[in-house]
């Protein structure tokens, strides 16, 4: 990574409490990624509105809002950021079905390996850093782009 | 009358009463056989239920684990024990709360599924309504529990003779037609109390309620609105032979469409034994 300052941020969204503490823990074991847990998904996507994170792990079933809801607002407020879904639930029909929609990064099932947990979260860290470089090296090139078309302009209008 | 016409008399008796018994069983294997149907249709539920400790507890075992090795690096170290140490040990600590709420939760749902499994219970005996109303609750809540509210609202009822597995299969099958007939979010009200000689438990829902076209037809076998799979049509006729051919007791609802539906069962408090023998499994 460029920034050797650079701390991930991953949420972690969940209607059971221990599923968020299991996870944190772990998680502060293994790395140093900053963790948001959330066990209400409608203060999760209130929260992704106005905070950078750079992974969103949910749980499916949750009350008030779903977990391919949450997931889809992610999308819409952070396009970058990986999105996986962690599910208990027995029927992966809808799940399965969302996927598509809204470009799931990966599907775990509950119970969860830990160690598969862990290289899903740092391939989506992963990605989302080159998308998010990638993103600024656009930019950087369409700034580019239009200082050469400024400086290009100038000089034509030097030699005329 | 004769000796003559006594004999074909006391035979036609007898095979009645041999037709009568089979009848029993094939009935009571009926029972069964959609108990576990009921059952069946709550395992994504209770799978979901199990799951989520399960995966905590193996996650915080391989935390514990991994705690320990460092604690024991640092405690060989030599040096007196630092904030790491306090720090590894706090996280263990944690860890071990959720391990031990995780095992209430998973308990908890094993031991409402033995309220359903138990084969001892196929005689007539004192039971707490409340609590197999409670343990009940406690399997369809795993299926609800993101969309609907359960409430109670228990009264003062005292302990009644009857078969508690097959009032159990009563108040399961009433709890799930309550939840299938909620779309989306919705309440479930379930209340009791006594009624002189009897108790009663009725089980609310704001649910799409019963047509006016299909309340007569609703306790009749084979009658369901649900598409297959999803009902069987028997439900409702055998709570209502659980309730009141094996009880005594009565079944009744009241139903607005659009509103909510209620459940009334009302039971004895004490058996009236000479019904109550015709419930009995035929197992050998």
């Amino acid at each position: 990574m460029a920034d050797a300052t650079f701390q991930p941020t991953v949420m972690v969204v969940d209607d059971e409490e221990m599923v968020i503490t299991s996870i944190r823990a772990f998680l502060r074991l293994e790395t140093e990624y900053h963790i948001q847990g959330f066990t209400n998904p409608l203060e999760a996507a209130k929260y992704l509105e106005s905070n950078p994170v750079d992974v969103v792990v949910t749980d499916y079933l949750m009350p008030k809002m779903n977990g391919i809801q949450l997931l889809a607002k992610a999308k819409e407020h952070q396009p970058e950021a990986a999105r996986v879904l962690l599910t208990g639930h027995a029927d992966k029909q809808s799940a399965i079905q969302a996927i598509n929609d809204i470009g799931l990064y990966q599907y775990l099932e509950k119970p969860w390996d830990n160690a598969q947990l862990l290289l899903v979260i740092q391939g989506a860290i992963e990605r989302t850093t080159l998308l998010r470089n990638l993103r600024d090296k656009i930019s950087e090139l369409d700034a580019a782009h239009s200082n050469l078309k400024e400086v290009q302009r100038r000089l034509i209008r030097a030699f005329l | 009358m004769s000796d003559d016409c006594l004999g074909p008399a006391t035979a036609a008796a007898t095979e009645t009463e041999q037709l009568r018994m089979e009848l029993a069983i094939a009935k009571r294997r009926l029972a069964e056989a959609y108990q576990m149907v009921s059952l069946g249709r709550l395992v994504a539920g209770i799978i979901h239920e199990i799951n989520t400790p399960i995966g905590s507890i193996l996650s915080n075992n391989q935390v514990i684990l991994r705690s320990l090795e460092q604690l024991k690096t640092v405690l060989s170290a030599g040096e007196p024990p630092n904030a790491k140490a306090f720090e590894i040990l706090e996280t263990m600590a944690s860890l071990a709360a959720v391990d031990k709420l995780a095992c209430e939760r998973i308990s908890g749902v094993i031991r409402s599924l033995k309220t359903f499994a138990r084969v001892d219970q196929s005689d007539v005996r004192k039971a707490n309504v409340h609590e197999l109303l409670t343990n009940t609750l406690k399997l369809t809540s795993c299926e609800f529990r993101r969309r609907i509210i359960v409430e109670t609202d228990f009264g003062d009822i005292p302990e009644i003779e009857c078969y508690p597995q097959l009032l159990s299969q009563v108040f399961l099958n009433l709890l799930v037609n309550a939840g299938q007939a909620i779309e989306g979010e919705g309440r479930i009200t379930v209340r009791t109390r006594s009624d002189g000689e009897f108790i009663v438990v009725s089980i609310s829902d704001t649910g799409r309620g019963i047509p006016q076209e299909d309340r007569q037809k609703i306790f009749a076998p084979g009658f369901s609105t649900k598409p297959v799979g999803v009902g069987t049509g028997l439900g409702l006729a055998l709570s209502r032979e659980i309730v009141v051919d094996n009880h005594g007791g009565e079944i009744s609802f009241e139903s607005e469409v659009g509103a909510g539906t209620t459940f009334h069962v009302r039971l004895p408090i004490k058996a009236d034994r000479s019904k109550l023998t015709a419930a009995k499994p035929a197992r050998s």
